[in-house]
């Protein structure tokens, strides 16, 4: 978890990641906030996030984004 | 002969009467609601405006916000849009720009526009939607408009820290509709899936197509473009069969490999513009719909959206350079020397534009304009007018343009045109900076700011947040103890580009 917080603070220091849960649905992250998180969780971690996994209720907090990150690393 | 984009509205209205023009989600625009809409709210304006100033529009990403456009032209001015969305002080600035009389908002972007300082009379567009249409007062509002009155003005990024407004005729734009009309052959068969923020250039044709060919747009919802898969559904859902979107978003579905799981069903052509489109990420997008056209353009906002285009031949390799092609219809294009004389067959210059499509320059700023709009240096018999576009070119031996770069220090970011000068501009105004400049890695499209002083890069980005547009605030922000410079004191710029990760 604490390596995705840092992920997401380098990519936007002016969002509070730890309360918001509205990211994708409240308009807080666009997608090419999007694209390079992608990225980055995909380089940083060893996965791959498909456009399934692209879905707002798995990026629309910190805590949602690692629950995707651990399950994607456990297959 | 068209005067106005008025006169593609009635026939539409006419024509295409119960046709949705703009659709977005559930909600939905046809010609003649739009007629009706923009006679009633013109009727509304006609005696508040004068034709020389424009009207601002602050409306929200739905189908009526371009009816609100076309009622500020039905009261005989010209319509200058901004976002709501944007920071409340950059929003400050090009209300300074404008000088307007009257700001025409959707009653969701009310609240904002009420803290903005703005003295003139604010209005709600949805609550003079019912006012009774005075046909003598638009007779009179339209009677004063010619081919070449002022249609909208559209802000872009100036070097000096204030955006600066660039103004368009009924006439350029109806030349640039009607002349990628015809390359992408737009019908009223023509779905549109419109990206465009509605207040920016690109989104002209989203527009603008559905009024001259009886076609429609559908405005998708920014969100959509960080959900792939649902924003394929759109498209088939409306069986959108043409795009017109900036590289950056054309990119978007490509990188996050959107490909692999569905495609969008009845795409026919794409177009794409506003920067370099990545070789490997345009073969993504050609393996996936093999029988649809896809056309690079290429132009400044001054040359009323694009002046070049280039219609993909083949498919694409990873190195393939992709040419910016050749002038539209009602574009001409040459090169030239620093010393303004034309460069050698296959040479480097910087591209020059004319024709009828050049903008009538920056509103309010004649000496910017006189910089960028000068007499062709190549003709000394008459009045003809070039725009200087700052970017550098040469004809390849099959007579297509190929680009290359920049003259100066603008950049092509997430679709938008900055210059890096007011990044730095914006910088120096945190406390605790005492030096910056600002770079581009153009592989990894960040945007760096380098700094010196006693701020954090934390501050730093939220001083851009509150003031900037998103695509203005640095992507990485580095902190130095002092800036490396030349021997002549100037900062060392590719010293710099040695702290790119």
């Amino acid at each position: 978890m604490e390596k995705v917080l840092e992920i997401l603070e380098e990519l936007r220091p002016d969002v509070d990641f730890e309360n918001e849960d509205s990211l994708v649905d409240g308009g807080v992250l666009d997608s090419f906030d999007i694209v390079a998180l992608v990225g980055e969780l995909n380089d940083e971690f060893d996965i791959e996030i498909k456009p399934s996994d692209l879905v707002p209720a798995n990026f629309n907090s910190a805590k949602a984004i690692n629950a995707l990150v651990e399950k994607l690393m456990d297959e | 002969m068209y005067t106005s984009v008025l006169d593609w509205l009635d026939a539409r209205a006419c024509d295409h009467a119960d046709k949705k023009a703009y659709i977005c989600g559930d909600t939905a625009v046809t010609f003649k609601e739009i007629a009706d809409i923009t006679k009633s709210i013109g009727t509304y304006l006609a005696g508040k405006v004068t034709p020389e100033k424009p009207v601002v529009c602050m409306s929200s990403r739905h189908p009526y916000t371009p009816a609100y456009f076309l009622s500020v032209v039905r009261a005989g001015c010209s319509y200058a849009p901004i976002d709501s969305t944007m920071p409340v002080a950059r929003l400050k600035q090009m209300l300074d720009v404008a000088d307007a009389d009257c700001m025409l908002v959707d009653r969701a972007s009310y609240d904002k526009a009420s803290t903005l300082g703005f003295e003139g009379e604010i209005i709600v567009a949805e609550d003079v939607l019912d006012t009774p249409v005075d046909e003598a007062a638009l007779s009179a509002a339209r009677a004063g408009l010619t081919e070449l009155s002022p249609l909208y003005i559209i802000f872009t990024s100036g070097s000096t820290g204030k955006p600066k407004g660039v103004m368009t005729s009924h006439h350029s734009l109806m030349c640039y509709i009607d002349a990628v009309s015809e390359v992408l052959n737009v019908t009223e068969d023509d779905v549109f899936g419109g990206q465009a923020p509605l207040d920016y250039i690109a989104a002209v044709r989203d527009i603008y197509f559905p009024l001259k060919a009886g076609a429609s747009t559908v405005i998708i919802p920014k969100s959509e473009f960080a959900i792939p898969t649902e924003l394929f559904n759109t498209l088939n859902r409306n069986k959108v069969t043409a795009l017109c979107w900036s590289v950056a978003g054309i990119e978007v579905p490509a990188k996050l490999n959107a490909f692999s799981e569905c495609k969008p069903e009845y795409l026919k052509k794409v177009c794409f513009s506003g920067a370099v489109m990545s070789s490997k990420l345009l073969r993504i997008w050609q393996d996936a719909l093999p029988d649809t056209m896809f056309v690079n353009q290429y132009g400044p906002t001054e040359s009323t959206a694009s002046c070049t285009y280039y219609v993909v031949a083949d498919k694409v390799e990873e190195d393939t350079v992709l040419p910016i092609g050749r002038p539209y219809k009602h574009y001409s294009v040459m090169l030239l020397n620093e010393d303004n004389t034309p460069v050698a067959p296959g040479e480097t210059g910087e591209i020059c534009v004319k024709g009828p499509c050049l903008a009538l320059g920056y509103y309010r700023n004649p000496e910017k304009t006189a910089e960028s709009f000068m007499q062709n240096p190549l003709n000394d018999r008459y009045r003809e007018l070039i725009y200087k576009t700052g970017d550098l070119g040469s004809f390849n031996a099959d007579g297509e343009l190929m680009f290359h770069g920049r003259k100066d220090r603008q950049i092509k970011h997430m679709g938008h045109r900055i210059e890096l000068e007011e990044i730095e501009g914006a910088a120096k105004r945190v406390d605790g900076v005492r030096t910056c400049c600002s770079l581009y890695q153009t592989e990894k499209e960040l945007l760096y700011l380098f700094y010196s002083g006693d701020a954090t890069p934390k501050e730093i980005t939220l001083f851009f947040r509150a003031q900037m547009p998103a695509f203005m605030v640095p992507r990485k922000i580095v902190k130095l103890d002092e800036l490396p410079a030349l021997p002549n004191g100037k900062t060392d710029m590719n010293a710099l580009k040695a702290y790119f990760k």
